[in-house]
């Protein structure tokens, strides 16, 4: 919304000297964010009225013509124009030779397209009608060619306030409604809004018209007025300079006035033809109707789009827009001015499905105030009449208000205004913040009753809160001291799963050097068909940010090899984290869980060392979180996933419950991802966090220290390849000596002076007896018994 | 032995003693000499130890020159010992030049949480420091708790600020984190101080200032008499932990259908202190925090009494936060999956020497 501080000052005293930035930081503080202040400087020099005599196409210049123009005292002048319409007999907007403006200069005699030019018919623009680039700006008869323009008149300063900090304030929809707010900042009087009495739109000689509703909560009133003498010509130069600085385009005095008077009070008018329309029947379409609009597009209509009918056939789109077919054009001698209050839901449903969102439809979406709709007639009527000398009532205001106005009444206890601003209030105080804004206050015992404003009962304020909101902001947030809150204490249940993500992505990143990223919760179709993906069944969007991302995803995994694929470029070496949700489609309800996904790549004939580090990496956090060992179990792989390709593909299971799975991306997998990475290891993992959310926490058991020293001694051994971990660790624990305190894995070798098709294996026992010191006897014993169970078992030495 | 003798016997004793001192290379064993030279076993304490051999007239002379030589051998000890000291300092002095304490470590990467995770994690400590307790809602949501639950019918203006992900289910994914309200009302009961951190979606065109997936964090809090003077301080110290500086902040009123009053804090910008930029539009401050006193609704759609609690709520753009935090332009970089824009270059290799 952009606000004329020049239109503003219609309805207030601005305070002189008053800097419009102040005003604005004010408006921010107290009323709604302005987004910001500029001051329309024209720097308008010298212009004048000038009337087109005739104009002349120029040869093979389309978009220009020559225009002969009376600048007044008898001479004539002749001058090129860009304007796309000019009418003979009109006048213009001209800077003749020597004005100037700040858009276009000095403007001089000068030759356009081979033809000789004297002065300008100024485009709209340059005079601060942003919306007309090119067209010229038409003014009344009543301004005599050679009539110098008031430079004054051109100047302003707007303030931009945001659309948005004013859904639920249709009253500042409208100038009028924003003035009320700055008088009440500025501790000034707002003047009384200009309009005809009402008994003066209540004579006329016609009958009235006949208005019928169908629905009286989709249309709470309809008042509407015949007038007559209300030719074609040009608004007030101030009223299209008003217009054009807030951001509307002039048409006619006539369509400029509704508009005026939409951006004035807030209440959208329309006009329709009234020798086509004869009576207002407001109700609703027929499913598949059709219908023209105002801007030529044929609509399809539904049995919810509420419409204006003259004898069953529809008019307008309620709220919306009028129809092609009544529409006042220059021929029009009367004219049916609508002024009505829709319901907001149906406007805004209505917009919403056609696509067309109007300033009327924008301001009916915020809930009118229906006592507006007789009083716009009134302020039309007083606008209109030194515009049009000739204009008369034709019919007298009719008005079906089958919904009433029902006054509010808030009451207020001013412990709860106390409570909310954080100090006392006397009545006189609130009385004096609410009364400028529209509001009565009665005292009664110990409550304050506060009768709400129309124009602010349309849902905005209706409970004390609302009230209080009003009190608040004028005491100014700003003067209200902070202060720490008295509370309860109370002891909550823990958030487990926050603990555990937290302690997990802590973990993973701290002690294994993890790198944190985001992906997107949906599937990229391309991608997923690239990596080979068969995504199955997914809970999926009715409107996905783009084509082709309407799937959810059930894994973390493909959005990390994506990460893979942009980080390989940068870095020989990366180890990546992303904890997310994961959803998965269900006949009982589509489930949203939790995973905690890895994957590290490094370049390089490297997997199988990767493949071990991962393993490491998520025992280490197994045990870390909850002090028990971690198995990794041959899984079957899920046909699906291209990344359970590799046959490593593992189980992990912590306290007997399967956790998650890891595994190796296969070189045809790495090859489909980017070509690059043929050259490359990787390997993956994901965890299930409701899974592990279920897995006990043991207290980890700490090292005694004996009273006698223990000897360490280590054994390698070369097993077949074939033969598992598992087994050789089972095996050895069931040997049993009486010095033996623990038998624990110290690592494994592949490689030079390990036969082919080996692995040595290398165990640490650790010895001790609690009475005393062991001699080398006994533990040399030890050794040869060892070796020999070792032998036993079919391993060989290396 | 006469006392001639016995002189001459003292100078050869102290020329040894001096040739010996001046061998020594080392404070022990100059040490250990000293003993020798002035000990009771050593020639000048033999010495003594024959004093009864003299008359005793001669005896006083015997033990003054004794003496005296032992303290002539003491301060050529001395000597030498400073000597030794301070040839060993500058030896010293040579092996500290070597050493080279600003030397990095090893250089190894590091791992990294993402930035909004680091923020999240710093806002979630300064609230359990106060006492809250960390909450999450699932981000498929359902409709009424993203909405109706929260006083935004399905005729309400305000939803078309939402612009919303609707799943072929029925459900959304929530457009803020503000359902945790409801559900914690639902779960606790009053009073109850909670904070609910998240990812939240909203359906908008991506470009450096936008994007569809974001985080929030909302902040809850219900008991008796709970005001705006406490909203605003602990808005005020949330903002002043979070961007480790004393924060200046607007409050201004602001529409939001789950409170009334509804308000908007603004802070002071952290680009140009409130001078204006284009960080900050020129306003000179940053929109930070949506918040007001919870929506009587809100309350009684969460089980709550609204004649008897009260409560304020906010809700934090954290993703708008970490970006302010850590200067990231580009709001894109945050989901995109490539680490360089999201982690320090430090973390990523080496000490940093300079950079332009």
């Amino acid at each position: 919304m952009h606000i004329s501080l020049d239109w503003i000052s219609d309805y207030l005293d601005l305070p002189k000297g008053l800097d419009p930035h102040d005003l604005a930081e004010r408006f921010t503080r107290t009323s709604a964010e302005v987004e910001e202040v500029s001051c329309v400087d024209v720097g308008a020099k010298g212009l004048i009225a000038a009337r087109v005599l005739s104009y002349e196409p120029i040869a093979e210049r389309a978009n220009l013509r020559k225009a002969t123009l009376d600048v007044g005292g008898n001479q004539t002048v002749e001058t090129v124009s860009a304007a796309p319409i000019l009418y003979e007999g009109v006048s213009v907007v001209y800077a003749p030779p020597g004005a100037s403006t700040a858009k276009t200069g000095q403007i001089s005699a000068t030759k356009v397209a081979g033809v000789d030019s004297v002065g300008m018919i100024l485009p709209g623009e340059a005079v601060g009608i942003r919306m007309a680039v090119l067209e010229a700006v038409f003014l009344n008869d009543s301004v005599e060619p050679g009539t110098e323009l008031d430079p004054e008149l051109f100047n302003d300063w707007l303030i931009e306030v945001d659309n948005k900090s004013l859904t639920h304030r249709p009253d500042m929809w409208g100038h009028y409604g924003v003035a009320r707010e700055m008088a009440a900042i500025l501790g000034v009087p707002l003047k009384p809004y200009p309009i005809a009495p009402l008994e003066e739109i209540q004579a006329g000689g016609q009958p009235k018209i006949a208005i019928d509703i169908e629905d009286a909560l989709a249309c709470r009133r309809y008042s509407g007025i015949r007038l007559e003498g209300v030719p074609t010509k040009p608004a007030p130069l101030w009223m299209q300079l008003r217009l054009g600085r807030a951001g509307m385009r002039p048409i006619s005095a006539l369509v400029d006035l509704t508009n005026y008077i939409m951006a004035d009070l807030g209440q959208p008018m329309h006009a329709f033809d009234a020798d086509k329309v004869t009576r207002i029947e407001v109700g609703w379409a027929r499913d598949g109707e059709r219908f023209t609009t105002l801007d030529g597009v044929e609509r399809t209509l539904t049995d919810n789009t509420l419409m204006i009918k003259c004898a069953d056939k529809p008019i307008a789109l309620a709220g919306v827009m009028g129809g092609l077919e009544t529409e006042v054009i220059d021929s029009t001698t009367t004219l049916l001015l609508e002024s009505a209050n829709f319901d907001a839901a149906t406007v805004r449903r209505t917009a919403g499905r056609l696509g067309l969102r109007t300033d009327a439809s924008a301001r009916f979406e915020k809930s009118l105030d229906p006592v507006h709709t007789a009083l716009s007639i009134q302020r039309f009527v007083h606008l209109a009449r030194p515009i049009f000398p000739n204009l008369k009532i034709a019919s007298p205001l009719s008005d079906n208000f089958p919904g009433s106005y029902d006054p509010v009444q808030v009451t207020i206890k001013p412990n709860h205004v106390a409570r909310t601003v954080g100090k006392e209030m006397s009545t006189e105080e609130i009385t004096r913040i609410l009364k400028p804004l529209g509001f009565a206050v009665k005292k009664t015992d110990e409550l304050l009753r506060v009768d709400v404003p129309s124009f602010r009962a349309t849902g905005d304020v209706s409970i004390e809160e609302d009230v209080i909101e009003e009190i608040a902001r004028y005491v100014g947030y700003g003067a209200i001291p902070p202060a720490m809150p008295q509370v309860t204490v109370r002891d909550f249940e823990p958030n487990k799963l926050h603990d555990l993500e937290k302690d997990a992505l802590n973990y993973f990143v701290n002690a294994e050097r993890f790198v944190e990223i985001y992906g997107y919760l949906w599937y990229d179709t391309p991608w997923i068909a690239q990596i080979g993906l068969e995504p199955g069944d997914c809970v999926e969007l009715r409107n996905p940010a783009a084509e082709g991302l309407q799937r959810l995803r059930k894994t973390l995994v493909p959005g990390l090899l994506d990460a893979v694929g942009k980080n390989r470029f940068h870095f020989p070496a990366f180890a990546l984290i992303e904890q997310g949700s994961v959803f998965d489609k269900n006949e009982a309800g589509d489930e949203e869980t939790r995973r905690l996904s890895l994957v590290k790549a490094r370049r390089g004939k490297v997997e199988g060392e990767l493949f071990a580090e991962l393993k490491g990496a998520v025992e280490r956090f197994a045990w870390h979180e909850f002090a028990q060992p971690t198995e990794f179990v041959a899984a079957t792989p899920n046909p699906d996933h291209p990344w359970e390709r590799d046959p490593r593909t593992t189980e992990v299971r912590v306290g007997g419950s399967v956790i998650g799975r890891l595994g190796v991306i296969d070189l045809d997998l790495r090859r489909a991802m980017d070509e690059h990475l043929i050259a490359w290891g990787a390997v993956w993992a994901e965890l299930n966090m409701q899974k592990l959310l279920a897995v006990e926490h043991l207290t980890e058991p700490m090292g005694k220290i004996p009273p006698h020293p223990l000897v360490e001694m280590d054994f390698s051994f070369v097993v077949d390849t074939s033969t598992h971990y598992r087994d050789v660790a089972s095996q050895l624990a069931s040997f049993e000596h009486h010095l033996l305190r623990r038998i624990s894995y110290v690592g494994a070798y592949e490689g030079k002076s390990v036969e082919k098709g080996k692995r040595s294996l290398t165990f640490r026992t650790v010895l001790g007896e609690t009475s005393r010191t062991l001699v080398d006897e006994e533990t040399n014993a030890f050794r040869a018994e060892f070796d020999k169970y070792i032998r036993s078992c079919g391993y060989g030495t290396r | 032995m006469d006392i001639e003798q016995l002189k001459k016997e003292i100078a050869r004793i102290e020329a040894d003693a001096q040739t010996e001192i001046d061998r020594t290379e080392t404070v022990d064993a100059l040490r250990g000499l000293e003993t020798r030279l002035v000990g009771k076993k050593g020639p000048l304490g033999s010495l003594i130890g024959a004093i009864k051999e003299y008359p005793p007239e001669q005896r006083g002379q015997v033990g003054q020159t004794v003496n005296a030589a032992k303290g002539r051998v003491q301060a050529l000890v001395e000597t030498r010992l400073r000597q030794l000291r301070s040839a060993a300092s500058e030896a010293e002095a040579r092996k500290v030049a070597q050493f080279d304490p600003t030397l990095p470590g090893p250089v190894e990467p590091m791992g990294a949480v993402h930035p909004v995770t680091a923020v999240q994690w710093e806002i979630e400590r300064i609230f359990e420091r106060m006492g809250f307790t960390v909450e999450q809602g699932p981000e498929m949501e359902e409709e009424y708790n993203n909405f109706e639950a929260l006083n935004i019918p399905a005729t309400h203006p305000a939803r078309d600020m939402q612009d919303t992900f609707w799943l072929t289910n029925g459900k959304v994914l929530r457009t803020h984190t503000s359902p945790v309200q409801h559900r914690a009302m639902i779960k606790f009961g009053a009073p109850l101080r909670i904070i609910a951190p998240g990812r939240c979606f909203r359906y908008e065109t991506l470009d450096a200032s936008h994007e569809n997936t974001f985080h929030q964090v909302e902040g809850l809090m219900v008991d008796k008499n709970i005001s705006i003077p406490n909203l605003i301080a602990m808005a005020k110290t949330l903002l002043t932990e979070v961007m480790k500086r004393e924060v200046e902040v607007r409050v201004r009123p602001g529409f939001f259908p789950f409170v009334e009053p509804g308000i908007e804090i603004d802070m002071n910008c952290e680009i140009c202190g409130g001078s204006g930029c284009a960080t900050c539009k020129h306003s000179g401050w940053i929109e930070i925090l949506p918040a007001g006193m919870v929506h009587p609704n809100v309350l009684r759609a969460g089980r709550i009494d609204p004649e008897e609690y009260t409560g304020f709520a906010f809700g934090l753009g954290l993703t708008r936060l970490a970006m302010m935090k850590y200067g990231i332009r580009d709001i894109r970089v945050l989901n995109a999956g490539d680490i360089r824009p999201i982690v320090s270059p430090r973390r990523l290799g080496g000490p940093i020497v300079s950079e332009a």
